[in-house]
């Protein structure tokens, strides 16, 4: 297992764009962790003073990301709102991944008509583009931090349903499992031991990723302005509180998009390095850099799986 | 058919069953409590929840989902208006997409740990990563200020005269050839279809380069290989062709993405489709629209998904229609 972990570590760290991800995201969740339990001591200033004198101001050292047209610092309002972007995404999807566990776990071993209610289900709710639903939900529902987030997983369960109940049924067929349950094991030490096992590695890289399109729909729900509480800082929600003056001041508007932008980047880098690292068969590949082992394979085909090409012509 | 029932019934328990009072929902926030008692009526909010049921469901099934609060037409007759323009940039978007999803995702794939897969993947990754609010106010920046390549906002019709027949404006000009007017639509057309599509298409390199990966190395590739077959040959009807059957139905779900695109998109271009007829709704919590822009865009999903479905056995002999509903 340690060995295996620091295999893992390893292959994370050979590839520049896993290894960015995972600065940020660290970065960005230490941030978000640590102005939550100060209770909003960790910015530079306060971030809704206005000082109409530094109204407008580029960026500079004292205003890093520059100050918006009352002249509260924007630097400070994007690390107030870090709490409540880093907050909810990972609150949706780690809710999602756990009702996914539950009934895609239940549908898979159990099968039968359950099995087909909760598919049904799961395509009604994935035939819905995310946004639009979540937001006619948080619309609906009316502004509350609690709201949003529902409206959230509302949309966000279904494809962790689908996720853990396909693993499920492919290890269920495994003989390993067929043995225990013979041996009258039940449904609970089969699930602990033999599937979930099994399961949490590729939900972990889709939840990574998925961290990221949480933010990315949060975020455009509060640039609509839907469900967010007025008096909350949310990223999104700054971008189109200063769009008006876009032309006049750009920087204002693409700095929280962009810090945005950035996390999300860290999350779905982290994902997809992960992924890569744990697909078996590609292993070989990355460790040789894809293109050496075309020709390493010919001197020393060892491990079965990573034939490549031969030469033609 | 099963499924637009199920989804219909979800808009309904949103709507009606999930809000504490929807007459106030419906008539806006501000609205006088006469305005509130009328809007009830209109709307029959005081019957019985399955009385209300038939009555939504009678609005969808004649497409009449009554008159719009604010301007006193009917909903319907706005959204036919507005819908061919989304139509019109949803489909140059796909193209956008399709072309570009698939060459990027098969030439990173085949070029797997080099210098140009890693750039590639950057590229999608990153696009991907962006918020739709910030790569369309960045393309309208760049593109249509700071280097005016192309006009910033509207599809382009200002300033001709033209009769709708599909009601897609560059369709429309280009049947009746009115070459100025399609210059006008293409030229206004290209900067929004180009950020959506760009904003949305992630998924679909992504799963064309994996599995790309996956064919690749497969047994079925080298036997291709080993019957003498060229190498042309092999990566076109083994390597490519293999991988397109997963990519077609990423492609199909990229609609989702692409519906929910527009309403950002739209609003930032002020191009005048369902997007930004939703936006502008949410905005002026005119709800009566925005449920029933809801269950359009989610009808758009569901054709785009059947349709994906009747391309699939083309692509996969294994898979014949009607095979297992």
């Amino acid at each position: 297992m340690s060995t295996e972990s620091k295999r893992l570590r390893r292959l994370l760290m050979s590839n520049p764009l896993s290894m960015f991800g995972l600065v940020t995201v660290t970065v960005f969740v230490v941030l978000a962790l640590l102005e939550a339990i100060t209770f909003g001591r960790l910015t530079p200033y306060n971030p809704y003073a206005p000082d109409f004198q530094a109204a407008n101001l580029p960026p500079s050292l004292a205003h890093l990301f520059g100050t918006d047209f009352e002249g509260a610092d924007i630097f400070s309002q994007v690390i107030a709102a870090l709490p409540v972007d880093v907050g909810i995404s990972i609150a949706v999807v780690v809710v999602s991944a756990v009702i996914g566990i539950v009934l895609g776990t239940l549908a898979g071993y159990f099968r039968g008509a359950f099995d087909e209610v909760i598919m049904r289900l799961t395509d009604m709710f994935l035939a819905f583009p995310q946004i639009i639903m979540s937001l006619a939900i948080a619309a609906t529902l009316g502004r509350s931090l609690l709201n949003v987030t529902l409206s959230l997983i509302v949309v966000w369960w279904p494809s962790y349903v689908r996720l853990v109940r396909g693993a499920v049924l492919a290890v269920a067929a495994e003989d390993y499992v067929s043995v225990s349950k013979s041996l009258n094991s039940s449904f609970f030490y089969i699930v602990r031991k033999d599937a979930l096992p099994n399961v949490l590695p590729s939900i972990l890289v889709y939840a990574t990723t998925d961290i990221g399109s949480a933010l990315l729909t949060l975020s455009t729900l509060g640039y609509l302005n839907v469900g967010i509480p007025a008096e909350l800082p949310e990223l999104g929600k700054m971008v189109s509180s200063v769009t008006y003056n876009l032309y006049l001041y750009p920087t204002q508007v693409v700095i929280p998009a962009l810090v945005v932008m950035i996390m999300v980047a860290g999350f779905s880098f982290l994902g997809e390095g992960l992924r890569e690292s744990l697909d078996v068969k590609l292993r070989p590949h990355i460790l040789l850099k894809g293109r050496a082992l075309e020709k390493l394979v010919g001197a020393q085909p060892k491990r079965g799986k990573g034939g490549g090409p031969t030469p033609v012509g | 058919m099963f499924v637009l029932l199920g989804v219909a019934l979800i808009v309904f328990f949103i709507s009606h069953v999930l809000s504490p009072n929807p007459a106030i929902l419906w008539a806006g926030p501000k609205a006088h409590p006469e305005t509130v008692k009328a809007v009830a009526q209109e709307y029959h909010l005081n019957d019985p929840i399955l009385v209300q049921l038939y009555y939504f469901l009678l609005a969808l099934l004649t497409f009449n989902f009554g008159p719009d609060p604010q301007t006193g037409r009917p909903i319907a007759s706005e959204i036919l208006f507005y819908a061919p323009n989304t139509l019109e940039l949803v489909l140059a978007s796909m193209l956008v997409i399709i072309v570009l999803g698939i060459g990027l995702g098969y030439i990173s794939g085949m070029r797997f740990g080099t210098k140009v897969d890693s750039a590639i993947r950057v590229f999608y990754l990153t696009t991907w990563s962006t918020p739709y609010y910030l790569g369309a106010i960045v393309a309208v920046l760049v593109f249509a200020s700071y280097i005016p390549l192309f006009p910033s906002s509207g599809n382009g019709t200002v300033g001709f005269s033209y009769t709708p027949i599909t009601g897609i404006f560059v369709l429309d000009s280009a049947l009746q050839a009115n070459w100025p007017a399609l210059q006008s639509g293409v030229d206004h057309l290209i900067l929004p279809a180009t950020t959506l599509a760009l904003l949305s298409f992630g998924i679909v390199p992504r799963i064309m380069r994996s599995s790309i990966l996956d064919t690749r190395w497969s047994t079925h590739v080298k036997a291709a290989r080993a019957r003498g077959l060229g190498e042309g040959e092999v990566r076109r009807r083994h390597v490519l062709r293999n991988a397109l059957i997963d990519t077609t139905t990423v492609i199909a779900t990229t609609f989702g993405w692409l519906f929910s695109g527009t309403i950002i998109v739209e609003q930032i271009f002020a191009w005048p489709g369902i997007g930004q007829f939703s936006y502008s709704a949410i905005i002026s919590a005119n709800y009566p629209v925005l449920v029933a822009c809801v269950f359009v865009f989610t009808v758009g999903v569901i054709v785009a998904n059947f349709l994906a479905d009747v391309i699939y056995p083309l692509l996969d002999p294994r898979i014949t229609l009607g095979e297992g509903g």
